[in-house]
């Protein structure tokens, strides 16, 4: 079920992305064309159950009670194209008539399990953020006992509670409603508790409203959306529960048109051969719940609040400084990487990155500053072949060591990555697999490139772990990534990174959310590391005080393009682009206050 | 030791649990209208049985002591008796029980062998012909699967399998009518028959399971598939993956290492289907006519049958809150931050 909202919330997003470029209106046409071509369609098969529910039983062709014994169980002809039952009903009419029962059973039961459930969840989500203890211990006694309720299987529940009050319409809606209420229950409580955080919840509180009252004025009517597409699978899942009681006869006995009760009428018939009565209302009956559960999500998106395609500022031809010196020839003489008129583009958005080329040296380490959102990422992400879906490299090549890693095949691809070209990425523990120990990580990494007993592995990774000056390494590869500090997370990766020996590091925002003094401690070593092995390095990064203290030569990004270019030197004393001035100011001010916090002096120019 | 404490605690919550569902049990009961030793016994009963019953179940004291009384007999295994079958509850449930397991296991093994790896290769991105294939399958089961109503699939495979092509025998039991059932030693005929050498009527018990499985594993391994598909495509679409892709680590690898992502939240939700099972056989079984314990269900609600129901409801309840358990437990064992946090 959870699995079902993912999956749509993904399909929401796609597409009203990509809707919100061709309407701005809200008008209906504009909902309607937000829709895709099946969600069209289901929406017209759900008005037409609706009508079928509405008039049915008027419109049929035949009164739908009315038997002829002269023509019972006649296959689908003319006169009755659905065929007859046993006792010589229209098959047709009957289905004409019976959503009527389904769907009204449905809705009424389901708005009940709302009215029922919807109240109580409000109280215990507020309960359960009470001050007072007595109050959280209802909200969570409340909670238990939905857990026991739940526990009975909802079919069998449904059945005894019909079965002790006997059946019909009325006993099997309060059935319904009972099994139904918990999810209510569940949903108000936690759309409440994540209400109210919202200021409006607080301002209301502080205006001297009651908390209760806050809850019902203010925090369901919130809800709602989130209530309603449940409220639409719900009814679904009702109609399915009415039908499969009637079909057991614990629920809507004949003669009254029912969909589960026909099934049950046509059961026997169809062991030998006379499909047709149980057959088609079968397959409305699936129609039905499917365009309602169709509908949820449906209604859901319409809800949602359309995303704002943001105004894109492309940047004049003559904003640009093209490195003109690199822009030629396949690939500097000597060089590790090169990067040559690389572009890359997003789905809906203009290019990430514009024609962006540079070379690398070995063991020379390259800046890549610029504001969020300049392209940095997506730079390192495309040398290391890891843009993931939604970017497409459009033109540019990235040779490394003379080869383009585009043209490589998988396999050499694959040996290049991790062995000779290793990305370094922000955010260290996200990038550690939760369910995976960093000792299995780093061994499966040493032995994907060399040929080692797991044995000697471990014992390579222990050392690496050690040089880095992470003490008691054997607790370190023992222990899971939700165990390690970013501080820890960001050391192993740079184990893992320096591990082989690379002949090229390529780094990302490498001490992003790391304090002061972790940061210097993490770039120092992988600096001393890496001019003891030779790697080169690029390093991007929006903190021009790191470039400065570390690298030898600085690109400057702005949306996508290179903006300016050279010694780090060079670009610090003499910035020739407003987005490098910007940068510098900015670096100025945190290096300083950051300085003064630490007690440490760094390198600044002036 | 962590997991002892976790197992000890967890042990702690089932038993306010059971009796919470002891009491719903039997405030079930007394919601009927009428006397319960007069619907135990059933209308043809001599008055004399019925005052005898009703002196046993305390009927003249008050409602604690009558609850008293009901928990003695359960401990004691005695869930009344049938006045339809005049036999006893327990005994039923004991001799269908293994009908039921049999269907619902069948069931699952078929999920888990068949929709599982269906759904693990239309999460992986795509490579040939094979996962394009995989995921047409998965689009068009994960519309169809959540609509169609349990009891009218089994049908229409019986009409579709038996009526037109003769491939599945009808819906006459878990074997045909004259077959001898094997000598009971686990009450699953696929096991019993083979256990007795008796290779035609294993065949036989098979090919009467097959249908009844397939649709249960239909019906009810829909959020399971949905689950599987979408908790590995999020593992595969994370930074971890991309970091162990950027690594150059083994392709198999990065796989077997998203599926272990992909593996608590499955196991939830397979707790939570199994836990549905019950309620989803009850159907299937009487279509099937299979005689397991939620046919016993229906046919006693028909017949107003009450021990039965109370029998049936309180063992569907205790299953369930037993699955949850075990759900928990593995949960525990799989998810290192879980054990974390719980210590």
């Amino acid at each position: 079920m959870n699995a079902h909202k993912v999956d749509d919330d993904r399909r929401q997003r796609h597409t009203s992305a990509s809707a919100g470029r061709h309407s701005a209106n809200r008008s209906v046409t504009g909902l309607w064309s937000r829709l895709s071509r099946f969600e069209q369609v289901v929406l017209i098969l759900f008005a037409f159950v609706l009508l079928m529910t509405a008039i049915g039983p008027s419109v049929a062709p035949y009164p739908p009670t009315f038997a002829d014994p002269l023509q019972r169980l006649v296959p689908p002809n003319g006169a009755h194209p659905f065929g007859t039952d046993e006792n010589g009903i229209d098959v047709l009419s009957r289905l004409i008539a019976a959503p009527r029962t389904d769907v009204l059973i449905a809705v009424i039961a389901t708005t009940l399990s709302l009215a029922i459930g919807a109240p109580l969840g409000v109280v215990a989500g507020y309960f359960e953020g009470a001050d007072r203890r007595a109050m959280r211990w209802i909200s969570e006694g409340t909670l238990r006992l939905l857990d026991v309720i739940q526990a009975f299987p909802v079919f069998i529940l449904a059945m005894v509670l019909v079965a002790i009050r006997g059946t019909g319409p009325v006993n099997v809606i309060f059935a319904v409603a009972f099994v139904n209420f918990p999810v209510f229950l569940r949903l108000v409580r936690s759309e409440v508790l994540s209400l109210r955080e919202h200021p409006y919840a607080e301002a209301a509180l502080a205006l001297g409203n009651s908390e209760l009252g806050v809850g019902f004025k203010h925090l369901l009517p919130n809800a709602w959306p989130t209530v309603l597409v449940q409220m639409s699978v719900t009814i679904g899942f009702a109609v399915l529960l009415t039908a499969g009681l009637s079909f057991v006869g614990a629920g809507v006995s004949p003669p009254t048109p029912e969909l589960g009760a026909m099934i049950a009428s046509g059961a026997k018939f169809m062991v030998i051969g006379h499909w047709w009565v149980a057959m088609f209302p079968g397959l409305l009956l699936g129609l039905i719940v499917f365009t309602f559960a169709v509908m949820g999500d449906i209604a859901g998106k319409l809800m949602e609040p359309r995303q704002q395609t943001i105004a894109s500022q492309r940047l004049s031809a003559n904003d640009r400084i093209a490195p003109a010196a690199e822009a030629a020839g396949p690939s500097a003489q000597g060089g590790v990487l090169s990067v040559r008129g690389l572009t890359i583009e997003a789905d809906s958005r203009p290019a990430v990155l514009n024609d962006v080329s540079f070379d690398l040296m070995p063991g020379e380490i390259l800046g890549v500053v610029g504001l969020p959102g300049s392209g940095k990422s997506t730079l390192v992400r495309a040398i290391v072949r890891l843009l993931g879906s939604g970017l497409r490299q459009q033109a540019g090549h990235v040779f490394f060591r003379g080869k383009d890693l585009a043209e490589l095949d998988e396999k050499v691809l694959r040996a290049i990555r991790g062995y000779e070209i290793l990305p370094l990425l922000a955010n260290a523990k996200s990038q550690l697999n939760p369910l995976v120990r960093v000792g299995d990580l780093m061994v499966a990494h040493i032995r994907a490139h060399h040929r080692c007993s797991r044995r000697e592995a471990h014992a390579r990774a222990a050392r690496m772990l050690s040089m880095i000056g992470i003490a008691d390494a054997e607790h370190w590869l023992a222990a899971y990534p939700h165990e390690l500090s970013g501080g820890m997370a960001q050391r192993v990766c740079l184990a893992i990174a320096l591990v082989h020996r690379p002949p090229l590091i390529v780094a990302d925002e490498p001490t992003a959310g790391l304090d002061v003094t972790v940061q210097r401690q993490v770039l120092d070593l992988m600096t001393e590391l890496c001019r003891q092995s030779g790697a080169a390095q690029v390093l991007a990064t929006r903190e021009l005080g790191i470039v400065a203290h570390y690298c030898d030569r600085v690109v400057v990004l702005n949306e996508g393009l290179i903006v300016e270019t050279g010694p780090i030197r060079d670009v610090l004393l003499a910035p020739r682009h407003a987005v490098t001035r910007r940068l510098i100011a900015a670096a100025d001010l945190r290096v300083v206050s950051a300085a003064a916090r630490t007690n440490m002096s760094l390198k600044i120019v002036r | 030791m962590r997991l002892l404490k976790y197992i000890g605690r967890r042990l702690l919550i089932l038993i306010p649990q059971l009796f919470l569902i002891s009491i719903i049990t039997f405030t079930l009961v007394r919601m009927l209208p009428g006397d319960p030793a007069r619907l135990e016994l059933g209308p043809l009963a001599p008055e004399e049985g019925v005052e005898l019953l009703r002196h046993q179940l305390r009927l003249d004291q008050p409602l604690p002591q009558q609850y008293m009384a009901y928990l003695q007999r359960l401990i004691h295994g005695d869930f009344g008796r049938s006045w339809v079958n005049s036999s006893s509850v327990a005994q039923d449930l004991l001799v269908r029980a293994p009908a039921t397991l049999e269907l619902m296991i069948a069931g699952m093994l078929i999920v888990l062998v068949v929709l599982v790896p269906i759904a693990l290769l239309s999460a992986s991105p795509s490579r040939g012909w094979l996962d394009r294939v995989m995921r047409r399958i998965s689009f068009g089961y994960g519309l169809l699967a959540g609509a169609l109503p349990d009891f009218w699939l089994s049908l229409v495979l019986i009409f579709v399998f038996f009526s037109v092509l003769g491939w599945a025998p009808g819906p006459e039991g878990r074997l045909a009518i004259v077959e001898l059932p094997p000598e009971r030693v686990t009450g699953f005929y696929t096991i019993d028959t083979l256990l007795a050498g008796d290779f035609d009527t294993f065949e036989s018990a098979l090919a009467h399971l097959a249908l009844p499985a397939v649709t249960l594993a239909f019906v009810y391994g829909a959020p399971i598939f949905k689950m599987v598909r979408a908790s590995m495509e999020a593992a595969l679409r994370s930074d971890y993956t991309m970091y162990a892709e950027g690594l150059g680590l083994p392709r198999r690898t990065v796989l077997l290492w998203a599926m272990r992502n992909a593996a608590p939240p499955t196991v939830v939700i397979t707790g939570v289907v199994a836990g549905y099972l019950l309620g989803g056989a009850v159907l299937i079984e009487t279509v099937f006519n299979l005689n397991g314990i939620g046919q016993y269900a229906v046919q006693s609600i028909t017949t107003a049958d009450y021990a039965p129901i109370q029998g049936f409801v309180l063992v569907a309840a205790v299953f369930t809150m037993m699955v949850y358990l075990i759900v928990d437990l593995l949960q525990f064992l799989i998810d290192p931050r879980l054990s974390a946090r719980a210590s």
